[in-house]
């Protein structure tokens, strides 16, 4: 009787596990490979005939998102660690987790309004005489997807950062300084390299975010090149091809399984 | 302020927010010397050494070096170099890579660095270790890496914040003798922080003892054993045993009165004498004599004599250790022979093994004092 009350106790967890993620998953990756009937690999060459150009493109504004707001989160990070001017720090500390807070959707209208050709960021510079309003144009493309991720993205990589460096031994920057080292150079070589496990982790899970994030390039980027998410959401409410749609699902999973590689590696060579 | 000392303090004070944590600090380091900044923990010892290192600034006063008042300069740029308790290694750089980071950043070329390395872990004994990383390093290695980070920049002053205090017993007992080695062959003048009396004791040329943000008294490891300055300064350095005692006191010569707990002496003092009236009389548990109470007694003029009874006797190696009752206190006497529990005796103290002050607060006579309640030493040989 004890030998089954284990099984018993957990059998709820497993079977919400089986039944809603483990069951559509494998649907899906069967369903990836299922071409009227049979099983083969036509969705995968459709999904590579009409949307290279996307699966590209969503590669390139996810890693270059990606790798701005790891440099955005190291300098909030940093200058929260090492700043000198309690006023400013503890203006930063309350300012930066904003975003985090605010669901993409929202980012996404947000940002129409002020990234448009007549939006507030270009209205902000012709008032200030830096730009012709004759030239001003819509930042509404691939550039509003990446400010878009990376202003919602920051935060949370930040948040995650600023912990890791507030926890180091203060005596490894002091003895830094101590020997001549610039705040930047501090930064750089002493407490960047301490919290890289930390930073890769907040790196990663933003990543995978990212490329799961649809509001976004619909309501900033409803264009040629676009993001995967777009081209499935397509496949899905117009023509109701699954087949397709899984294909480009897989293809995600599969960019994403690229970074995670990557963050296991790193950690890897860290932990010997 | 002596002419030739090198590392000059004046007047420091300072603190957090409103914690006043040094008052008034004046301290004059020649060069060269060794000083160890000695005190219980929540004295301020770390504070001053940060002050003078330049990670804490001063609410008042000045520090300066040579000629040259440092007081507002950044840590780099006073000549200092810091170990800090914690090693504070950096846990991603080799051993090699920690040592050379100062000479780094001074923009040496990198064969410079590596020939200077190179002498440092010859130096500390860290020949074949160059490649670890501090993770890889056993505590007294680090601690060794620590100091040869410190030593490469070349400073003028080396500032140790306990950095023995992380190393198991036996250990330390050995890198005292090697920092202290190394500081006399360098002739680097250094300021060492510990709460470790025998430390400070083996290792410095003074010591400095701090109490509550003030020095509580400066001088040899010898003077501050064999002549401390106050009650505070007798009890830190070991002596715990109290005992509060009338007396008349002129000049160096004082009258013990007669008690319940004591007999009539008249003592000659080598130093001048507290002035008449209660008495705080402490010593160590070492050089006393003990005999039972029927024994025939000595001469009583040259020590003050103690009526008691053994409550425990232990035995720590060398000589046995009685607890021995006098009245509602207790104290520690060593002897070469146990005398047994319920034993009825004579705690002889002689002139040169006691201290005498006046008693700080009025308690009755054999009354245990605060400091002796808190004593570590005593908890452990009374259980």
């Amino acid at each position: 009787m004890t030998r089954l009350l284990g099984p018993l106790l957990i059998s709820p967890a497993l079977i919400v596990i089986l039944l809603l993620f483990m069951v559509p998953l494998a649907a899906s990756v069967i369903g990836a490979f299922e071409v009227e009937g049979a099983y083969g690999l036509g969705n995968f060459t459709k999904a590579y005939d009409f949307y290279t150009q996307d699966i590209v493109f969503t590669a390139v504004i996810v890693g270059l998102s990606t790798a701005l707001t790891g440099l955005l989160a190291i300098a909030i990070g940093g200058y929260l660690t090492l700043g000198e001017n309690a006023t400013a720090v503890a203006i930063l500390r309350w300012l930066y987790r904003w975003p985090m807070f605010i669901p993409f959707i929202v980012v996404g209208q947000v940002l129409r309004t002020f990234l448009a050709k007549s939006g507030l960021f270009n209205s902000t510079l012709v008032a200030f005489g830096l730009l012709d309003p004759l030239t001003a144009t819509s930042y509404l493309d691939w550039r509003g997807v990446v400010v878009a991720f990376v202003w919602k993205q920051t935060p949370f990589v930040a948040l995650m950062v600023s912990g890791a460096m507030a926890s180091l031994d203060r005596g490894t920057i002091e003895a830094a300084r101590n020997l001549g080292a610039s705040r930047l150079r501090i930064l750089v070589e002493i407490v960047v390299p301490q919290v890289t496990t930390t930073l890769l982790v907040g790196l990663v899970l933003s990543f995978v975010t990212m490329m799961g994030v649809l509001s976004v390039p619909l309501m900033i980027n409803a264009q040629a090149p676009t993001m995967i998410t777009a081209d499935i959401a397509f496949r899905l409410s117009t023509y109701r091809d699954y087949g397709v749609a899984n294909a480009l699902g897989l293809i995600s999973l599969a960019i994403s399984a690229v970074a995670a590689w990557f963050y296991l590696r790193v950690n890897m060579r860290q932990g010997r | 302020m002596s002419a030739d000392a090198y590392l000059n303090l004046q007047k420091i004070s300072a603190g957090y927010g409103r914690t006043q944590v040094l008052q008034d600090i004046d301290l004059a380091i020649g060069k060269g010397e060794f000083v160890a900044l000695l005190g219980a923990s929540g004295c301020g010892k770390t504070t001053l050494l940060r002050t003078i290192a330049g990670f804490a600034l001063p609410s008042a006063g000045s520090v300066r070096v040579g000629d040259r008042d440092v007081t507002r300069l950044p840590p780099d740029k006073r000549g200092m170099a810091m170990v800090f308790q914690s090693y504070a290694l950096w846990p991603h750089m080799t051993a090699a890579r920690n040592i050379g980071y100062g000479l780094r950043l001074k923009g040496w070329r990198r064969e410079a660095i590596a020939t200077r390395v190179a002498e440092m872990e010859a130096l500390l004994g860290l020949g074949g270790l160059s490649g670890r990383k501090p993770s890889e390093l056993s505590g007294g290695q680090r601690q060794r890496v620590a100091l040869g980070r410190a030593l490469a920049v070349d400073p003028d002053i080396l500032l140790l914040d306990e950095p023995l205090s992380n190393l198991d017993a036996r250990i330390r007992l050995t890198v005292r003798h090697e920092i202290r080695a190394l500081q006399q062959r360098l002739g680097i003048t250094t300021i060492h922080v510990t709460h470790d009396r025998e430390e400070a004791m083996v290792m410095a040329d003074r010591i400095v003892i701090l109490d509550k943000g003030r020095i509580a008294q400066l001088g040899t490891p010898e003077a501050i054993y064999t002549r401390p300055a106050s009650a505070f300064v007798a009890a830190f350095m070991g002596a715990e045993n109290v005992v509060h005692l009338d007396g008349a006191c002129s000049g160096h010569r004082v009258d013990i009165a007669p008690g319940p707990l004591n007999k009539a002496a008249s003592l000659t003092l080598d130093r001048p004498a507290p002035p008449s009236g209660k008495l705080e009389a402490r010593f160590r548990s070492e050089r006393l004599q003990l005999r039972r109470l029927a024994a025939p007694s000595s001469d009583t003029g040259t020590a003050i004599e103690l009526i008691g009874r053994v409550e425990a006797v232990v035995y720590p190696g060398g000589e046995w250790r009685h607890t021995v009752r006098i009245g509602e206190s207790s104290v520690l006497v060593d002897g070469p022979e146990a005398l047994p529990p319920d034993t009825d005796v004579i705690v002889r103290v002689p002139t040169t093994s006691l201290f005498l002050f006046a008693a700080s607060a009025a308690l009755p006579i054999g009354s245990p004092s605060a400091a002796d309640d808190r004593s570590p030493v005593r908890d452990r040989l009374t259980a």
